[in-house]
């Protein structure tokens, strides 16, 4: 009795309580699952039917003909691309907010949300009407006798504005809350010490916020190099990306063996550019005061 | 064109309808320690800022060196600065925080290692270049932001209440440490502080500054011993405040009627009979009596209260005594007074001169 008692008091107990809920959501519905993805990707499909038959086909297929690494190329630079310009778009936008938003700057990066009132669908179908073929610039152009402009039809530039516009709130969300602890008075300091103000920028909010910003690049990157809906919509037949193609897999082919080693690819793939951004987050010239992990006595 | 390092011209400026600066003009000469006191709110940190490029002022102008800098933005003044919170980057050692002004400037790398030596042994941090900001303790802080307004050898020190977050004891220290690191360079100081016993015991001249304007500025002893407005006379020292009415005008003293007490004092000017008067009495210059002690000089005045505690202050106490007319002096006298006990009743002596009486022109306003 007593040492039950002397449990419930524990440290580690009340960890472990506290810890359970998410630790068993997080083993549920995404360990196990992954772990499901990981075994079928060493089986094989036939006729529908997944066949426990341990081979590495699948993945020497994905790995080795052209189409899919084509296809993964293409997600890969399409979420380069998209990161890099939800980044410098955001930037700006996180930044005055925290400077300048005063007491309105919970209700503007609020609104910088405002497209997630809806769901995903909606939002690219809304997309698809300004940026088709019979979309909003489009008709417009032609209406005032133009040539509608090609590069906004089912292409995947319009796939990477789509993207852009779907994951932008969280890099904006990421950048603000990093800035919302940044004392812009050490940039004063950095501007009487003699740095101009792009040059205080770099110095002093560029490293000082690299955290929050990192966080932002991971948040944007992933579910951008995944996307599967918003190239169906946007980028027509000649703009498919290879979240399309492992849908495709689960759909109407139905080589779930196959899908499953494609998905094994990309989540191996967001590990390590997360694993490679996490790398370049020095705790100590993050500004972090805090007891750092290990050094605690 | 003038040659002090630092010139402020007719400088105003307004927050809204707040004149935050009113019209000041000052000077500071190379390797002047000068202070700007005063309450917070009067002005003083603006007009640092001002100086600093932080802000621009709405009239007037800012000489560095003689260099017309109104326009200038901060980073291209010269100048050094020293913030009230240290403000130091945290993500950057102490070494790289203190040659922070010698990289911008891009200094060779041998001359800024060169300056860095000399700055680190001047505020005695060396060995710890390699720390961070928050391993430092606040008195360490202060050096090192010191240090980073030193580096470059600026044209002038800008320093916004460095010492306002450090204990008293770190204080007392620091300020014996920055009367070195300023007599050992030729660089003038500019000193913000509300605290009185920083800008005597640091500056040469110093200026208070109330509602946005100068009171009265020159070297620290004059305003002390002979200051020029109510509010100065009140903001220095330890200093009892006495209002009454004006009774008899004359030509070098006066007598004034403190609510029942007839006090000889320093004829204010401009002060007719009737008129109400501010006495202000700096608790040093009371002094106490018990026995029959000699006689005083023709303009004392000379009281007798009841002493109602004594307060030990170490080397000093400050003696409270009640007066029949319900008001209370406190004087400030050595600790070991024979014979001196609270309930008591003696006597509180001092020569007319010893305070500063002003009109108190508020009263006429009204």
């Amino acid at each position: 009795m007593v040492a039950f008692w002397k449990i419930r008091r524990s440290q580690g107990f009340r960890a472990a309580l506290l810890t359970l809920p998410p630790a068993l959501f997080i083993i549920f519905f995404m360990i196990l699952p992954l772990i499901t993805i990981i075994v079928y990707s060493f089986w094989r499909t036939e006729n529908y039917t997944m066949i426990p038959d341990w081979n590495l086909n699948n993945y020497a297929t994905v790995l080795g003909q052209k189409t899919y690494l084509t296809f993964l190329w293409r997600s890969f630079i399409m979420a380069v691309c998209v990161t890099a310009i939800s980044l410098v778009y955001s930037y700006p936008v996180a930044y005055f907010i925290a400077k300048r938003g005063g007491r309105y700057r919970l209700i503007l990066v609020l609104l910088t949300a405002a497209p997630f009132f809806t769901g995903i669908i909606l939002r690219v179908t809304a997309m698809q009407q300004i940026l088709g073929p019979i979309g909003l610039i489009n008709m417009a152009m032609m209406h005032l006798g133009l040539e509608p402009i090609k590069i906004f039809m089912y292409t995947p530039f319009a796939t990477g504005i789509g993207l852009v516009y779907l994951w932008i709130p969280f890099m904006v969300l990421a950048i603000y809350l990093s800035l919302l602890n940044f004392n812009f008075d050490l940039l004063e300091v950095a501007n009487v010490n003699g740095a101009k103000p792009w040059r205080a920028f770099l110095e002093i909010t560029w490293p000082l916020n690299w955290m929050g910003t990192a966080i932002g690049i991971a948040l944007v990157f992933i579910p951008t190099f995944a996307a599967a809906i918003t190239p169906r919509f946007l980028g027509g037949v000649n703009g498919a990306l290879f979240g399309n193609i492992l849908e495709h897999e689960f759909g109407a082919t139905g080589t779930w063996a196959l899908g499953s080693a494609m998905g094994v690819v990309m989540f191996l793939i967001c590990l390590l550019v997360i694993v490679a951004v996490w790398k370049t987050i020095n705790l100590k010239r993050s500004g972090y005061t805090g007891s750092l992990i290990g050094e605690q006595e | 064109m003038t040659t002090a390092a630092l010139s402020i011209q007719n400088v105003s400026k307004h927050f809204g309808k707040t004149r935050a600066v009113d019209n000041v003009s000052f000077e500071v000469n190379r390797g002047e320690f000068f202070s700007l006191l005063g309450p917070s709110g009067s002005g003083k940190t603006t007009l640092l800022r001002i100086i600093a490029g932080l802000e621009t002022p709405g009239e007037g102008a800012v000489y560095i060196g003689g260099r017309d800098v109104t326009k200038l933005p901060p980073y291209a003044r010269g100048i050094g600065m020293v913030f009230q919170d240290f403000l130091l980057f945290p993500h950057k050692t102490v070494g790289e925080n203190i040659a922070f002004p010698l990289k911008m400037q891009r200094l060779p790398a041998d001359k800024q290692r060169e300056q860095l030596e000399w700055v680190v042994s001047l505020v005695r941090m060396e060995g710890l270049e390699d720390r961070f900001p928050h391993q430092l303790s606040g008195g360490q802080k202060q050096r090192v932001a010191l240090a980073r307004g030193l580096v470059s050898r600026p044209d002038v020190l800008l320093l916004d209440e460095p010492l306002a977050n450090l204990d008293r004891e770190l204080r007392k220290e620091m300020e014996v440490e920055m009367r070195r690191f300023q007599s050992e360079i030729d660089i003038p100081f500019v000193y913000v502080t509300h605290n009185q016993e920083e800008a005597l015991t640091l500056s040469a001249r110093m200026a208070v500054m109330n509602y946005g304007k100068f009171e009265q500025v020159g070297p620290k002893l004059e305003l002390y011993h002979h200051p020029a407005t109510a509010f100065v006379a009140s903001f220095l020292g330890a200093t009892n405040h006495l209002q009454g009415k004006l009774t008899r005008p004359g030509e070098t003293y006066s007598h004034m009627d403190w609510k029942g007490i007839d006090l000889v004092i320093p004829s204010p000017s401009a002060a007719g009979p009737g008129d109400t008067v501010d006495y202000f009495l700096k608790s040093e210059k009371l002094g106490i009596r018990t026995g029959e002690a000699t006689p005083e000089g023709t303009n004392a005045n000379r009281i007798r209260g009841k002493l109602r505690d004594i307060i030990f202050q170490g080397r000093y106490s400050d003696y409270f005594v009640v007066f029949e007319n319900g008001e209370e002096l406190i004087i400030s006298e050595t600790a070991d007074i024979p014979s001196v006990e609270i309930g008591r009743s003696i006597e509180v002596t001092w020569p007319a001169e010893a305070g500063y009486a002003f009109k108190n022109e508020e009263e006429e306003a009204s």
